[in-house]
């Protein structure tokens, strides 16, 4: 009965995919799948290697949450596709997630410069 | 908690959804992966090696089909809807075992649902008065009468003193039957009514739906033609007009206003519920106020019921002594000659209504239980023996590696899935039960009767239910789980002799349920005998090709005697010259139905003096009077003397056997002929017994029949009769002729009721009938149940030692033996049932006693009856697996495993 478990380690990267597709949504509009992953790839300047079929998966997960809804409708070269949009939700936990997001990186870049130090 | 209950039903809208959305997940994938690898061909890749760039780039999309899929899912839902599928499977397997469960599931719950909301709504429901509890009707007891009339209404002078006095009660209401002929607007219709205090609506606490009640002054004769009528017949008659309230209607050959209409939900009592003397209609749709005139006032006639309302706080016992007081106060000022100390009694309102089907719709109540009873033990039965069946199929799944929670989910799930089936058809029985049982039900039953479902029932019941599945169908596969799964297939491989404590207790269970069966079939037995006897007793007049017509006249031509002497003269000869019609006569009162609308009198003998002396001394019989040619058509047996003549000069009366007992104790009832008594006083004229006839019962032989005197119509004139014939035919084929006959003689004239004699006595033993329908039901359902749980424990037991069996018809054993064995086996937990059973049905037939006729509660016919159907039953029961058994095949046995 393997179902959603997945290791912890994983657990990050997903919360990290989540957000930045949550916040590519707030930026950007209605969006496809295809046209998320475009985005996420010209922000991270080919830095980030990503797996483009997980970003379904964060699709799924953040419809769950209620947080995006999507809908179906056509592409710009008239292709039906799924259009997914932030709800009101999603905005509010974005604006928490990238509170937490910065408090975390302040954290963490401090820790890191002590530990340099000596 | 909460969060995670909000996650699951946010999870639930994709779970129905979830293949649909995996498949749109893998078009876009796919659309993904095209978009990419075009954007690739543009950038100068070739091709293919564009095609694998763009998949690598996606990434596995299996893995992420999978990954939504799941995350689509609840897990322990994929394993309830799996569980859920298998037990259906199962079911469709075994077809029969799911079937028995749950229709007897349905019966046990179903029955007492309907049973007991019936009687709840009859027996404890509030009646739709104000302050119900409050309410009491008053009786009068005359000690010395006691033995003749149990108790008698009130007169009108003693309700009035009543109410002058001050009293324990704080408002009162009196009531008398008023039969109404209404006439001028359409058809002439017969409807029954009541006199009533100007106070009744307000007393009941049920005010008029519209316009207004009775004024106080609307008692005074004169200003009493005033009338207040039902929502049903405002409907029916008057189309919903409301225009009728202020309009005259002409009732009995007198304008009446109406003033008011009463609430459709207005109950009040109707029939014989207020007095057994004082004959209601079946329905009331007509109300007007007493007005008590001088003329009348000096009769004294027990005549009128009233109801009291006890004030807040104050004492029955205390309002009670009060209303004797001023009753015995009139008697001594009136009569001093006459010693007697009146009693009253107080008369709950809830049992005029159901006081006299109380006691069948308890012991209804009770029948169903044991039926309940009898279908857990049905049930626990059932599911033992699939328990047993299945020990195997546990082992194994327990030897490839379910979990113990597993196995014991999955029997659960099939019991609830059992449970919840045989729930449902039950709520759909308990429904229609009721509708039925309120819809034919005696009409006791049927005017309190509510559909209602009484849910705390239905919960109970199914709850015991489900409770003796869950014990009986999960305690085994527990059992299974804690057992050595290699030691149990090895075991069931070889022998499973079917001995063992769950044999045992579905032997016992057996017993418990042929118990129960021979408890129920024993009272349905002793209904039954009863209602044959009651059927089939003599009742002293014909009831077969017997036609009975209601009619009454009214207004100025009748208002002397002799205009109703000639009109009762003229139909009575004119319907006896029909076609068809062997003899014909009119009564003003029919025995069958027990009422009296031409009053009872004290008779005497002609030396008497002394009437305030002898009063209380003689007897008091009820006065019919007929018209020649009424005994022929009801077929009553002379005794002695001869029957009225056409033209009788001299006063004469023919009276019932226990009349003549009663006035000559020492001397034979056929040596009353020729002597002369008076009637109602000791200075009336003296009249001359011209025949003895046997007694008339009443219909449902219920009561000891009261002594009766008859006289010729033209010397005691009554307003309505009824028409009797004798047909030579089918009787109702002749009710149009009548109803021709009598619009020839008056076309104003409303018959109200043309019934067969046959109807009449069988709606007097509806009550009867209702409890031995109910009764006999429940005992054949229970009779089944044990059969089958019989059926199955034999079957099983034979079915385990098919080796066994095998071994002996090898060695040598016959068939016979076998067949021996089988039925000593099967039948000894049938016959310690019957006699249990037994026991107990002769112990509980003594609550039964006052309703049996004709036998004693240890009747032999009937209880022998009820050993010989279970024993046949039983027998059939045992009879097809024994006869299995002994035909087997000793080879096919042996190898049998």
């Amino acid at each position: 009965m393997a179902k959603g478990s997945t290791p912890a380690k994983t657990d990050v990267l997903q919360g990290t995919l989540d957000l930045m597709v949550l916040k590519t949504l707030e930026s950007m509009g209605p969006l496809h799948g295809y046209g998320i992953a475009r985005r996420i790839e010209q922000i991270s300047d080919a830095v980030l290697k990503l797996n483009e079929g997980t970003v379904y998966a964060s699709l799924m997960r953040l419809q769950h949450q209620r947080w995006i809804s999507a809908s179906w409708g056509n592409s710009e070269n008239n292709r039906r596709a799924k259009f997914y949009t932030i709800t009101r939700q999603g905005r509010g936990q974005l604006t928490a997630e990238t509170e937490n997001w910065k408090r975390i990186a302040g954290v963490i870049g401090r820790l890191l410069r002590t530990a340099v130090e000596p | 908690m909460w969060t995670r209950f909000l996650a699951l039903v946010s999870r639930l809208r994709f779970v129905a959804a979830r293949r649909r959305m995996s498949d749109e997940a893998a078009d876009e994938l796919n659309a993904h992966i095209e978009l990419l690898t075009a954007r690739y061909v543009r950038s100068g890749m070739a091709p293919d090696e564009a095609r694998l760039a763009a998949r690598r780039q996606v990434g596995n999309v299996v893995m992420v089909r999978e990954e939504i899929y799941h995350m689509n899912s609840v897990g322990w839902l994929e394993v309830l809807t799996q569980d859920v599928r298998y037990a259906f499977r199962t079911f469709a397997r075994n077809p029969g075992f799911a079937s028995v469960v749950i229709l007897t599931l349905a019966l046990g719950i179903g029955a007492n649902t309907a049973i007991f909301s019936v009687v709840y709504s009859v027996l404890l429901k509030p009646l739709p008065y104000a302050r119900p509890e409050q309410i009491y009707s008053v009786e009068v007891v005359i000690p010395e009468r006691r033995d003749q009339i149990p108790s008698l209404p009130v007169t009108v002078q003693a309700y009035l003193e009543w109410r002058k006095a001050h009293t324990e009660f704080a408002a009162m209401s009196a009531l008398r039957p008023w039969e109404c002929n209404v006439t001028g607007d359409g058809e002439p219709e017969r409807i029954g009514g009541a006199r009533v205090s100007a106070t009744f609506f307000s007393f009941l606490g049920v005010p008029v739906a519209r316009g207004r009640g009775f004024s106080a002054e609307e008692e005074q004769p004169g200003k009493e033609r005033v009338v207040v009528i039902s929502d049903a017949l405002w409907r029916r008659r008057y189309g919903s007009d409301a225009a009728v309230i202020g309009k005259t209607i002409v009732i009995n050959g007198e304008s009446h206003l109406v003033v008011g209409i009463a609430p459709a939900s207005l109950m009040v009592p109707t029939g014989a519920q207020l007095h057994p003397l004082l004959p209601f209609a079946p329905r009331i749709d007509i109300w007007k106020p007493i007005a008590p005139a001088v003329r009348e006032l000096k009769n004294e006639s027990w005549d009128h019921a009233v109801l009291v309302r006890l004030r807040s706080g104050g004492s029955a016992e205390h309002g009670r002594h009060e209303l004797e007081a001023v009753l015995n106060g009139m008697f001594r000022v009136q009569r001093p000659g006459i010693k007697t100390q009146a009693v009253i009694q107080l008369v709950p309102v809830r049992e005029i209504y159901a006081g006299k089907i109380r006691l069948r719709l308890l012991l209804i109540l009770a029948a169903s239980v044991l039926l309940l009873l009898t279908a857990c033990a049905s049930i626990a039965n059932l599911l033992l023996a699939r328990a047993a069946s299945r020990a195997n199929e546990f082992a194994t799944r327990i030897a490839l590696g379910a979990g113990q929670a597993r196995v014991l989910g999955q029997t659960l799930t099939e019991t609830i899935v059992l449970a919840i089936v045989g729930g449902a058809i039950a709520v759909g029985l308990a429904k229609y039960g009721a509708l039925a049982l309120a819809s034919y039900g005696p009409d006791d039953v049927r005017l309190l009767a509510d559909t209602r479902l009484n849910l705390p029932l239905l919960v109970f019941a199914m709850t015991m239910s489900v409770m003796t599945g869950l014990v009986c169908g999960v305690a085994p596969a527990w059992q299974a789980c804690r057992k050595d799964a290699a030691a149990e297939l090895n075991a069931g491989a070889r022998t499973s002799l079917g001995g063992g404590p769950a044999a045992r207790s579905r032997q016992f269970l057996v017993g418990v349920e042929m118990a129960l069966a021979t408890a129920l079939l024993a009272s349905a037995g002793l209904l039954l005998h009863s209602f044959v006897n009651v059927m089939h007793a003599d009742r002293g007049y014909e009831i077969e090709r017997v036609l009975a017509v209601d009619v009454s006249v009214f207004g100025q031509r009748y208002s002397a005697a002799a205009g109703r002497t000639a009109f009762y003269g003229d139909l009575v000869g004119n319907v006896r010259a029909l076609p068809g019609v062997v003899a014909a006569g009119a009564v003003s009162d029919l025995p069958a139905l027990a009422s009296s609308t031409g009053g009872s009198r004290t008779i005497f003998h002609p030396t008497d003096t002394d009437f305030q002396g002898l009063v209380l001394a003689r007897p008091v019989a009820m006065v019919r009077s007929v018209t020649t040619g009424y005994f022929a058509a009801s077929g009553s047996s002379l005794r002695a003397g001869r029957f009225f003549a056409d033209e009788e000069p001299l006063p004469v009366a023919v009276i019932s056997e226990s009349l003549a007992r009663r006035l000559w104790p020492r001397e034979d009832p056929t040596a009353a002929v020729g002597r002369r008594l008076r009637q109602g006083d000791v200075t009336g004229p003296l009249i001359a017994v011209a025949g003895v006839v046997t007694d008339a019962r009443p219909g449902g032989m219920d009561r000891e029949p009261l002594p009766v005197i008859y006289r010729p119509y033209q010397q005691w004139a009554s307003g309505p009769m009824t028409l009797v014939l004798r047909t030579a035919q089918e009787p109702s084929a002749l009710a149009s002729a009548v109803r021709t006959e009598i619009r020839k003689l008056d076309p104003d004239l409303a018959v109200s009721a043309i019934r067969t004699m046959r109807d009449i006595v069988s709606s007097t033993v509806a009550q009867r009938r209702f409890q031995l329908t109910l009764t006999a039901v429940f005992a054949l359902v229970a009779l089944l149940l044990g059969a089958v749980g019989l059926y199955g424990v034999v079957s099983y037991s034979v079915a385990c030692r098919t080796r066994d069996i095998g071994v002996r018809i090898a060695l040598g054993a016959l068939r016979t033996d076998v067949m021996r064995w089988v039925f000593s086996n099967g039948m000894k937990p049938v016959l310690i049932g019957l006699v249990a059973g037994m026991g107990a049905a002769i112990a509980a037939a003594r609550a039964l006693r006052g309703l049996l006729f004709g036998i004693t509660p240890a009747d032999p016919l009937s209880l022998g009856a009820v050993v010989v159907v279970l024993l046949l039953t039983s027998g059939l029961a045992c009879y097809l697996p024994a006869r299995r058994a002994a035909a087997l095949d000793p080879m096919i046995a042996l190898r049998h495993e």
